[in-house]
């Protein structure tokens, strides 16, 4: 019988969070975010009235999606755009197939978006012999590698620079002295720089769109998304319905807050706009100018209240980096396209509560996420939406129903609690001299299994309480 | 060439029921409170930050100064093209440098992925973040990203305060209508995608220098 999504999660957890170098080099990696984003907070005269703000303007786009996405669609449309609607993945790819196959596309550069992995569409264009290129140079290492983004931010997160050098040495034929990172930047840029020339279609997500001006909002460091969309003659956009921002001066909080969130910047290198293909009288840019706007289960998430306010995120990392889990088990281990707090949430929404549901266990509810989140999304609650969800759709097994039933008879009957209590003191005792903990019949074995068993007191809170506490 | 898109109004559909069912309002305070320290002193904060940025930023007070600087930088790179917004302006700069390099104007076409650098005037400058603001007017898209350096050359007058004031003034103006393009520059192109550790010069300009002319 093939694994199941929440039995490979803990397959893999347990492999991660045993790996010492994983950790070291994810410990280093999220301490030096937090050290940036504690200074790029200060920037700030009020960083918790940003995050207000931006909650309040991302609740009025969402509750008026449809008033805000027909404005961007009429004014794209006016520069000579294209807006495609895409009730599901499967719609999406087969619309930019479509546009490849119609306009003889050979090569594709990608800068990063997460709905086009949400969405697979890079092997969708692969099966018709395209060559895709990530140009991000996280992802690009990660394609590499043909794994998936390890963070929606930061993709190559748990690479050291040895990794990567032998990555590139292995992939690219050339091996980089002493590993070193602008070395090893110059050689993806030199690489990467011949297919932005030589590619017909520039595929990118966008962080926001603005429903005022018709145009999209890309962040991106590194300018590869700005190759991606001046150079090629094909500009594709793929992006979620959630996306919008109604007027193009919320960016004026949204740029400094997302770049604070993600990186702990003052704002992206390159915060650009774009609003359709090449205009009459300007330089360059591209022929056509597409954008598909994806629903996949987001219309399914935004009628459900309770949640609704999941769509306000800005997919800014920070509820992964200060995650205790995501920091243990990685992010690969969750095995989706959206990983740590926010991926726990979203993902029983976009692709199945039945297979995904074990993720909203994943989380100790420390509710860390949510003192982070510059959008004031309240995900540790969103994690207990999603478990009572998942409990009321499957109903519950039967062991677990009589464990309740036990612990509830338990909890209304001092006499019964005072004689387990007192029988599992003992019989923990019993097996801690026996040199069991932590193994098989421990039934501590899973805090037991991995640390110095937990002390066993002499006597009991009860006993103790009778005493007056005293000593 | 237009797309049977009939899953256009199902989505509005679903968007439209499922917005029937209203949020109950945020308890949190209104964002009435003041988010940035206001900007006392603009030309000051802007070079504060273009610094920080890691930009070079040169005043000068006259357009003899600022093609003396901007001589200066054109000696200091590799032989090779160069390309530049047509505007009146920057011919009259270019001229005044006496350059030898052969030149390439944005009325000719996109910049060549060989250019050695592209000079290029902006829409504003914004003293907050220590950006330039570019639309595809300043040269097009590709004037501040293919070639390996990104020469400004702007007016003291031309600094806003924060992004908000200079947002603003990009909708009011409609210059958002007309151009397909616009861009918020801070810095030169880097990343941090190696064990987090800043790299200059990743896919786009490794060097960004903004000529500030504080005189007519
Ligand atoms: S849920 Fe909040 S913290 Fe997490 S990625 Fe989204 S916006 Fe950032």
């Amino acid at each position: 019988m093939s694994e199941t999504s929440a039995q490979e999660f803990l397959r893999k957890a347990a492999v991660k969070s045993a790996d010492l170098v994983h950790r070291d080099i994810i410990r280093q990696g999220i301490e030096s975010y937090d050290a940036a984003h504690l200074r790029g907070r200060l920037r700030f005269r009020d960083w918790d009235a940003a995050r207000q703000k931006c909650r309040e303007i991302k609740q009025e786009a969402i509750n008026h999606l449809d008033k805000y996405l027909l404005q961007f669609e009429e004014k794209v449309r006016a520069r000579g755009g294209h807006v495609f609607w895409a009730a599901n993945a499967q719609e999406a790819c087969q619309y930019v197939t479509d546009i490849a196959r119609r306009l003889g596309v050979r090569t594709v550069v990608k800068s990063k978006s997460m709905v086009t992995e949400e969405i697979h569409l890079s092997p969708a264009l692969e099966k018709l012999d395209i060559k895709v290129w990530e140009t991000d140079l996280g992802e690009f290492i990660v394609q590499l590698r043909n794994e998936p983004p390890y963070h929606i931010v930061t993709p190559a997160m748990h690479l050291n620079r040895a990794q990567i050098a032998d990555l590139f040495h292995e992939k690219l034929g050339e091996r980089i002295p002493g590993n070193d990172p602008t070395k090893l930047v110059a050689l993806a840029r030199r690489r990467l720089r011949q297919s932005f020339f030589s590619a017909e279609m520039g595929i990118s997500g966008a962080n926001f769109i603005v429903a005022d001006s018709g145009v999209i909002a890309i962040s991106t460091n590194e300018g590869n998304g700005r190759l991606c969309t001046s150079v090629p003659r094909i500009h594709v956009v793929v992006t979620g319905i959630e996306k919008v921002l109604p007027r193009l001066e919320d960016l004026a909080v949204f740029w400094p807050v997302l770049a604070t969130s993600g990186t702990g910047q003052a704002i992206t290198t390159y915060s650009t706009l774009i609003g359709g293909p090449r205009q009459a009288g300007e330089a360059d840019g591209p022929d056509e100018f597409h954008v598909v706007l994806v629903d996949n289960g987001r219309s399914r998430l935004l009628a459900d209240a309770e949640q609704r306010e999941v769509l306000h995120c800005i997919r800014c990392g920070a509820c992964l980096n200060t995650c205790p889990v995501y920091r243990s088990v990685g992010g690969h281990t969750y095995g989706t396209t959206y990983q740590g707090p926010i991926g726990s949430v979203l993902t029983p929404h976009l692709a199945g509560l039945r297979q995904y549901q074990h993720l909203s266990y994943a989380s100790s509810l420390c509710g860390a996420c949510t003192s982070v989140c510059p959008v004031k999304i309240d995900l540790h609650h969103h994690l207990l939406h999603n478990r009572r969800n998942a409990v009321n759709s499957r109903g519950s097994k039967l062991g677990e129903r009589m464990m309740f039933r036990l612990w509830r008879s338990t909890m209304l009957h001092p006499r019964i609690f005072v004689f387990l209590s007192s029988a599992g003191r003992r019989l923990l005792r019993l097996l801690y001299r026996m040199g069991l903990a932590g193994s098989i019949v421990d039934p501590m074995r899973a805090w037991n299994r991995y640390r110095s068993p937990v002390p066993l007191p002499a006597e009991s809170f009860r006993s103790r309480w009778r005493k007056g506490l005293a000593g | 060439m237009p797309v049977e898109n009939p899953s256009r109004e199902l989505i509005l559909e679903r968007i439209r029921a499922g917005l029937r069912t209203p949020v109950a309002p945020h308890p949190g305070p209104r964002s009435d409170a003041v988010i940035f320290e206001p900007i006392r002193n603009p030309l000051e904060r802007f070079q504060q930050e273009s610094t920080a940025n890691l930009m070079e930023c040169t005043l000068t007070s006259d357009l003899a100064g600022a093609a003396l600087q901007l001589g200066k930088i054109l000696d200091s790179l590799p032989a090779g093209e160069i390309f530049l917004q047509d505007d009146p302006s920057l011919r009259r700069l270019i001229e005044l440098t006496k350059t030898q390099r052969p030149l390439r104007w944005s009325s000719e076409g996109a910049p060549r992925e060989a250019s050695e650098a592209t000079v290029s005037l902006a829409e504003a400058l914004i003293a907050q973040t220590g950006s330039v603001l570019v639309t595809a007017e300043c040269g097009g898209r590709g004037a501040s990203i293919v070639a390996p350096c990104h020469i400004v050359y702007a007016h003291a007058a031309q600094l806003v305060p924060d992004l908000e004031t200079a947002l603003g003034n990009l909708f009011r103006s409609g210059k958002l209508v007309r151009n397909s393009f616009a861009c918020v520059i801070s810095g030169s192109s880097r990343t941090a995608d190696i064990e987090k550790i800043l790299v200059q010069g990743a896919h786009g300009p490794r060097r960004l220098a903004v000529i500030l002319q504080t005189g007519r």
